[in-house]
């Protein structure tokens, strides 16, 4: 009696064990537990973009607790557990455009509408994107995944989540994790470039103060921008719709709690779940491939190839710009859409050239166009290889 | 101004209710006919008979319960498909198929009414007023035996024989995505969607620009115009200059700072107005919704 007692402690022990993380792990956990703990480590630390960064190395190092298939729906891709459920938001597209509601509510145009021209830089930046799109189409990548790669470009982390959730779903987690290490990495990625692509006298271009915006303009704004965008890319409705309707809530004056709803309690719990389920998404058995090594890289260069392609742009507008209206190039980084990161970096380097120079609130005008030129670029990418 | 008001009113109720129509049951198509089935498809009794296939050409999820299905221009009302059976939900893009055995007491999805081999078959869906028509074919005579008449593209206008009888699914099978295929062959390098894309992307961004420059022209020069009214003196503030209000304000708050004059208090220097209501826990006025200005 006794002695098949303890048979059955010893099988039930033996059981036990083969439901534990430690009989299940593989490298490949380990690998990311490891990932996760540094950007945790990098958001403390370092600060780089802790609001992403914590929930996402986090989330990594939930979605990277090994643990045996036995159907008892803990794992994010296990449907109808709370993990897939709350990534449901993620995989269905919901969470982006509740993120840009947010943006929307808390970001000021004054600077784009005071200087309406900067616009076009954060066009001219896009070109990271289109870029990562041909280099993915030579690395035999098929022309959706090659888009949704190439939207990391952007600096947008809910508009690749966004596109990628459309165009290559086997893809997100890879694509979601890359654009927003890189946003979290522009301090180190950007100065380099901007360095390198511009001369000293152009570092020390002052810029004309900006006017003074009307309540008017600003309330023009959003409804004129709605329209005149979405009437030429209609798939970036989601994005683009939400990115106005939050920033009129802003600038109407008569729907202040909403603004703040807006722009508070709901972006932060957007954001905390998107961060989560996102680093969650992260696991070993799915995410450590041949593929996400490539898309990190993919990355990487379109993050390049945009800061390079702001900068130039800058520099060939100041051709045709009199003595006076030039642009400083240090702005031009700024087109990608990693608000309000890339602006405040041109701030630093322009400081670094001549302290009594600010260009935060220069910068900060393609950088909110930037925004609005990855929204639209999505919605072109969607609606050609949707 | 109540006329005005209520003009307004069905206006908008105008554009809902067109918002609405795309989930509603004027997006059902009837999509595809089999009148004679001799070795084809067999209903859940076993049996063989001719079929119509509806398909939901919509986004969204349609009930076509309490709608009629009629083989009779005079009768509308012929086959009312019952009410409160989940199955007559059609999902976005899917079909539903009717057996046309003239044995209504089979189920739902069995007409009473059968289709006639010999002569023209007038098919019809009307909305449950049975009185608006919302799609109607008539399948021309001599049909082949087990060759259906459909659709060529589910929900589109061209009726064809079709090559493969497709009882509940797609008329015409896509196997590969022709816009990705497209891309594939014409731009393997990306220059096409490259170029496309930022000529969109800048014509977008451009058009704001435009309309935004000329915003901000009106803007300053009525702001110029409205200061000369009030004052009567030409203004010289030009466009990307501060004025000399804010210079004083800046210059005001950055002696005070320097000075340490108010550096504990919490307060903020602006020129702004600044309204400081009353905002006891027990008003309510708060959680009200403010009155429109009239």
């Amino acid at each position: 009696m006794q002695e098949s007692f303890l048979s059955f402690l010893g099988e039930n022990l033996q059981l036990f064990l083969t439901y534990t993380g430690v009989y299940n792990a593989t490298p490949g956990h380990l690998i990311m537990i490891v990932v996760g703990l540094l950007f945790i480590f990098m958001a403390i630390k370092y600060e780089f973009e802790p609001m992403l960064l914590i929930p996402i190395g986090f989330g990594m190092l939930i979605g990277n607790i090994p643990f045996k298939d036995a159907g008892l729906q803990v794992g994010i891709y296990e449907e109808g557990s709370v993990l897939n459920i709350l990534y449901q938001g993620v995989v269905q597209g919901w969470y982006p455009p509740l993120i840009f509601l947010g943006i929307g509510a808390m970001t000021d145009f004054s600077a784009l509408i005071s200087n309406p021209k900067l616009m076009l830089i954060g066009a001219a930046a896009q070109f990271g994107i289109f870029g990562a799109y041909t280099i993915a189409l030579q690395m035999g990548f098929e022309p959706n995944q090659a888009g949704a790669i190439g939207i990391i470009g952007g600096a947008d982390g809910p508009t690749a989540i966004f596109l990628s959730s459309k165009l290559a779903p086997n893809l997100m987690g890879a694509i979601a994790v890359s654009a927003y290490s890189y946003m979290a990495l522009v301090p180190i990625i950007q100065p380099p470039f901007m360095r390198l692509l511009t001369t000293k006298k152009e570092r020390v271009i002052r810029m004309k103060p900006p006017r003074v915006v009307s309540s008017t303009e600003k309330i023009i704004f959003p409804i004129m921008g709605l329209l005149l965008t979405c009437f030429l890319v209609p798939s970036g409705l989601p994005l683009l719709g939400m990115l106005f309707f939050g920033n009129l809530l802003k600038e109407s004056g008569v729907t202040r709690r909403l603004a703040e709803t807006a722009r508070g309690p709901l972006i932060d719990t957007i954001t905390i779940l998107l961060g989560i389920t996102v680093g969650a998404s992260t696991q070993a058995t799915q995410f450590l491939t041949l593929n996400s090594i490539k898309i990190f890289g993919l990355g990487a260069l379109s993050f390049v190839i945009a800061t390079c392609a702001g900068i130039l742009f800058v520099k060939f507008f100041n051709l045709f710009l009199k003595e006076g209206n030039k642009i400083n190039p240090l702005i031009g980084n700024s087109g990608v859409s990693a608000v309000p990161d890339s602006a405040r970096i041109s701030q630093v380097v322009g400081l670094e050239y001549d302290p009594t120079n600010y260009l935060l609130m220069h910068a900060m005008g393609p950088n909110v166009a930037g925004v609005i030129g990855s929204a639209v670029a999505a919605g072109i990418l969607l609606g050609f290889l949707g | 101004m109540t006329k005005k008001k209520i003009g307004v009113l069905w206006l908008f109720l105008l554009f809902f209710s067109i918002g609405m129509q795309a989930q509603r049951v004027t997006s059902i198509r009837i999509n595809e006919v089999l009148v004679i089935n001799e070795d084809n498809f067999v209903d859940d009794y076993g049996k063989r008979s001719g079929w119509v296939e509806l398909y939901n050409g919509s986004a969204g999820t349609v009930n076509i319960g309490g709608c009629f299905l009629t083989n009779d221009k005079n009768d509308p009302k012929k086959y009312p498909i019952p009410k409160g059976d989940v199955l007559t939900k059609i999902s976005p893009r899917q079909h539903i198929l009717f057996w046309a055995d003239g044995i209504a007491s089979r189920g739902t999805f069995h007409l009473n009414f059968t289709l006639d081999p010999t002569k023209e078959n007038y098919i019809a869906l009307y909305d449950s007023d049975g009185r608006t028509l919302v799609d109607e074919i008539v399948i021309p005579a001599s049909q082949s035996a087990d060759i259906s008449y459909g659709r060529r593209v589910d929900g589109e206008d061209e009726w064809v024989v079709l090559q493969k009888v497709t009882p509940s699914t797609n008329n015409l099978t896509l196997d590969s995505n022709e816009k990705l295929d497209n891309f594939k062959t014409n731009d393997p390098v990306g220059i096409g969607m490259t170029v496309t894309a930022m000529a969109v992307v800048f014509l977008g961004l451009i058009l704001l620009y435009l309309f935004f420059k000329w915003v901000g022209y009106t803007a300053v020069s009525a702001s110029k115009r409205r200061a000369q009214k009030t004052t009567g003196v030409v203004t010289t503030v030009g466009e990307g200059e501060i004025s000399g209000e804010i210079l004083a304000a800046i210059s005001a708050a950055l002696y005070e700072l320097d000075e340490d004059v108010h550096d504990m208090e919490n307060t903020v220097l602006t020129i702004q107005k600044v309204t400081r209501n009353y905002s006891p826990w027990s008003s309510k006025i708060y959680g009200l919704r403010e009155l429109p200005k009239k």
